[in-house]
């Protein structure tokens, strides 16, 4: 299902798949985390009622979304906070842009921030000569690898050890052949600390922003956002729109959930509640839409704007687990990223609803009650009927609608799996068949159960 | 008690021991079993694709076939979850049941005159667990219980083995099975190595299309270790 | 148009029908004495505590603690022998530039009480010195009240409405963490390497601590 120029979904997932010995090592590493998260929640006598909680909420904010962004925009803006607003990403880079501009500054730091990567942030500027350093340890990785995150919580959790050894040799000068976590982590530290020192504008995401009061809340566990945040002369918080959340007391629900979802921690380490700037510091925030109100007027898939980004159905996932995160060639991947990412182009990632078995894993672990499998399904619905499905395959189902809705052809065609050895895609008895390379198929038995009980029970 | 019973088209074509085995062991739990020899299929395998707008025709023939019922029964819980989900016609709607489900809320069975002498590993296929709870899902915060297991529990001298992963998906997904080859066989590939590391004989469960898959993989692995549907086992005379 | 008012536009043609907000969570039932459990969540998130009877104890144990600290700096005015306090003059200096903070081994400040269920403890900017002192400081000392210790984040919240309001608040819990590289646990990504949490309690005799 490749349209023009990307490799989809299952040919990525084929490439990864070439090396077991690691898809087995991802597979466990990211097992680990669900199983993090199972035990977290255990502990949490109220879990399912918490979901339930969260999923209304969220629920109530989709419902008054436009009330609650006026009322956050009048109150961050009487916190002293300069509110923007951008209809797609390039609006919202231009925005970030020209407040480096303003400041004529061409180094900035960055932490997390999905939303960035969702805009091509970093290329956008690295293109107008500006220098980003993306200080979350795991997006620093990737980014002196010259690659997007892999996983939204665990930007590179497809690097081993010693990979991340070896970059760290290259460019920040450590040891070669030194694959310590603890050690690579403190060169990273050294080498991260002068950044935050040296430079006067700081980017962060934005977690939940809270309407009643103006303030937005940043969760980090290394404390990379305040780092950046509290030494620089301007900070700049960039959020989609759908991260608004009512009340302040609604955080109590929202951060119970996210960490232990997210990696099975209580809370992360820091959850910053940013309401003004610090004295002579200037606070930006830009509220991005890039979609997202077209998504709110899809009846089908809108609930999947509750979502906190917490990754866990990425963890429980076992088709992300076995596929790696850059099979799913977006900037959010995983089972939520399948059904987000459709919205903003659906041709190009009309491969991704059928990155799933359907298993409805997802769906259970999700914090906020997105019914993620359901939306997989549907969204199939959707590309096949706006015409992002291939011919060939349109024929095929055709074929296998008329004669499974034919019962007199069916039962010629079909005695004793000839039909169906022919027809049905799994099945096709050939060498090119897929489910040939590694698997077999049954013999056909001698006669059908049709034909069994034709014979002895009629 | 009159039942309609449904055998899924591959299970029609591949495995009709299955649908013998289901018939057997209706029959002999007192129910009046009817097969309507003009079935075919529920319909999911182009709805999963994305073609639901297709399956009308198989609807309609699935309403002709089973609506005089008094219950419908197939052993499968993914054309079962499939039908509930998209069929609402009010003679089928509330009628269809899986077959463990069947047998454990409707005949209420507490006892089986079977024997199984073999360590069994129960595959939990989503689409019954997750979509007709036939048991708790492990992501979920809640007293666990599993009605295939109730039922295995009955028969005699059988084994079953403990999973390291009770639930995870077996990588089958209808065409996701061909369409994403790839990934589809590393699950089920590592379904499998997790049966066999606990000593499986024989690896069970309700849907045959994740056994099919699975049985695919241990045949081209030249495993000894057998695939068998519930119905099956839960049909095992004792011998000797 | 601008795009505010095509975004608030375009939100509100597809926003749903109204859905009422949920009755305020309630989170379980808790009573007795949280500090067990705080402890507990607090130790197995990378953090220390210490339930001790006054600060003389608390400059104690930071003597054992931390021998090698050369500059210390507090809010806490009970231990202005024992570091460097936020006089007003020193104030407007960090006020001009936090980064003075930089070479700060040890930073203790006071905070407003702590959560059980996550070890975690809340404290405002006017408790901090410097937003960026809590998180800049090689290791970090929170003082907080053992009767101030609510069960979970719901409490917490209700707490905080009773709280003068703050232009920047966090929970802090545990030291500064990453498990970026192969989820291997390294304590000390960007901010503080050590945390640790005095729970006082006047009532305490000095043998009695933890």
């Amino acid at each position: 299902m490749s349209s023009s120029n990307h490799k989809d979904h299952a040919t990525l997932a084929a490439a990864f798949n070439k090396d077991e010995p690691r898809v087995d090592w991802h597979d466990q590493t990211l097992w680990w985390v669900r199983q993090k998260r199972d035990k977290a929640a255990a502990q949490v006598a109220d879990w399912e009622a918490l979901r339930d909680s969260a999923s209304k909420i969220k629920d109530n904010v989709l419902s008054n979304l436009s009330e609650y962004l006026t009322k956050f925009e009048e109150e961050a803006s009487r916190n002293g906070v300069i509110v923007h607003w951008a209809a797609d990403a390039k609006e919202h880079n231009d925005i970030v842009l020209s407040i480096l501009r303003n400041h004529k500054v061409d180094k900035m730091v960055k932490s997390k921030s999905m939303l960035t990567e969702e805009c091509h942030l970093n290329e956008f500027l690295a293109a107008h000569n500006v220098e980003v350093v993306d200080t979350d340890l795991g997006e620093r990785v990737v980014q002196l690898a010259e690659e997007p995150p892999s996983h939204i919580v665990l930007p590179c959790i497809h690097w081993k050890k010693e990979e991340i050894g070896e970059l760290f040799h290259k460019h920040l000068g450590t040891p070669a052949g030194n694959a310590d976590p603890q050690f690579l982590t403190y060169a990273a530290r050294l080498h991260l600390r002068e950044k935050f020192l040296t430079r006067r504008v700081a980017l962060t995401g934005v977690n939940f922003a809270v309407a009643e009061t103006g303030e937005f809340v940043v969760c980090t566990n290394e404390g990379n956002a305040d780092m950046g945040a509290h030494l620089a002369d301007v900070h700049i918080a960039c959020m989609g729109i759908e991260k608004l959340i009512p009340k302040r007391d609604h955080l109590g629900v929202f951060l119970r959930l996210l960490t232990r979802s997210a990696t099975g921690q209580p809370i992360t380490t820091y959850s910053s509640h940013f309401r003004k700037p610090r004295p002579g510091q200037e606070m930006h925030i830009v509220l991005v839409d890039n979609g997202r109100s077209t998504h709110l007027g899809r009846k089908d898939f809108r609930n999947s704007l509750k979502c906190i980004r917490c990754a866990a159905c990425f963890n429980t996932c076992p088709v992300y687990r076995r596929s790696g995160g850059h099979s799913y060639h977006t900037a959010v991947a995983g089972p939520i990223g399948s059904i987000l990412s459709p919205n903003l182009d659906m041709k190009k990632y009309s491969d991704l609803p059928f990155a799933s078995t359907l298993c409805g894993s997802c769906s259970n672990v999700c914090p906020v009650k997105i019914d993620i499998h359901e939306q997989l399904y549907k969204w199939r619905q959707v590309i096949v009927q706006e015409g992002n499905s291939p011919a060939a395959k349109t024929a095929t189902m055709k074929a296998m609608t008329w004669v499974l809705s034919n019962p007199g052809v069916y039962h010629t065609a079909g005695k004793t799996g000839r039909w169906f050895m022919l027809n049905v895609p799994f099945t096709v008895n050939n060498r090119l068949n897929p489910w040939y390379h590694q698997r077999d198929l049954p013999a056909p038995p001698k006669q059908s159960f049709g034909e069994w009980y034709k014979k002895n029970k009629q | 008690m009159r039942v309609g019973l449904f055998v899924p088209c591959y299970v029609d074509q591949f495995y009709p021991q299955v649908g013998i085995a289901t018939l057997e062991l209706l029959t002999r739990l007192g129910c009046d079993v009817v097969y309507p020899p003009d079935q075919t299929c529920c319909g999911q395998p182009m709805a999963n694709s994305g073609y639901e707008h297709l399956t009308g025709g198989c609807n309609a023939l699935f309403i002709r076939n089973f609506a005089e019922f008094e219950y419908i029964v197939a052993p499968s819980g993914s054309c079962v979850l499939h039908i509930k989900d998209h069929i609402h016609d009010a003679n089928i709607a509330g009628k269809i049941y899986e077959l463990v489900e069947f047998l454990t809320d409707v005949l209420k069975v507490d006892n089986l005159d079977a024997c199984f002498p073999y360590k069994v590993g129960l595959h939990q296929s989503c689409h019954g667990q997750r979509g007709l709870h036939l048991a708790q899902m492990s992501e979920l915060m809640a007293p666990p219980f599993s009605k295939p297991q109730k039922l295995l529990d009955m028969v005699k001298d059988i084994q079953l083995i403990d999973l390291d992963r009770k639930d995870e998906c077996c990588g089958f997904g209808g065409t996701f099975c061909v369409a994403e080859e790839a990934v589809s066989v590393k699950m089920g590939k590592d379904r499998v190595a997790d049966h066999l590391h606990h000593g499986a004989e024989v690896i069970t469960g309700s849907d045959m299309s994740c056994l099919m898959h699975l049985e695919g993989i241990l045949r081209r692995q030249k495993s000894p270790v057998q695939v068998k549907h519930i119905a099956e086992i839960l049909n095992s005379k004792i011998t000797g | 148009m601008s795009s505010r008012d095509k975004i608030l536009a375009a939100v509100k043609a597809n926003q749903p029908d109204a859905r009422a907000l949920p009755p305020q969570h309630q989170g379980p039932d808790t009573s007795g004495d949280l500090t067990p459990r705080f402890i507990t969540v607090l130790e197995a998130i990378g953090g220390a505590a210490f339930l001790v009877s006054g600060f003389d104890r608390i400059a104690t144990i930071l003597h054992e603690q931390y021998p090698g600290a050369r500059r210390i700096v507090t809010n806490c005015p009970e231990l202005s022998t024992f570091a460097e306090t936020a006089s007003p003059e020193t104030k407007n200096h960090y006020d001009d530039d936090p980064h003075t903070l930089e070479n700060t081994d040890l930073a203790i400040l006071p905070a407003h009480f702590g959560v059980a269920e996550n070890g975690a403890c809340f404290i405002t900017e006017s408790q901090m010195i410097e937003r960026v002192l809590p998180f800049i400081t090689q290791n970090l000392v929170l003082v907080i009240h053992r009767k101030d210790i609510v069960a979970t984040m719901h409490q917490a919240y209700d707490r905080i409405a009773l709280i003068p309001t703050y232009g920047f608040s966090t929970f802090i819990a545990g030291p500064s963490k990453t498990a970026d590289i192969e989820q291997s646990l390294v304590l000390g990504a960007h901010g503080p390497r050590s945390l640790t949490v005095f729970l006082l309690d006047e009532q305490l005799s000095d043998a009695g601590f933890y």
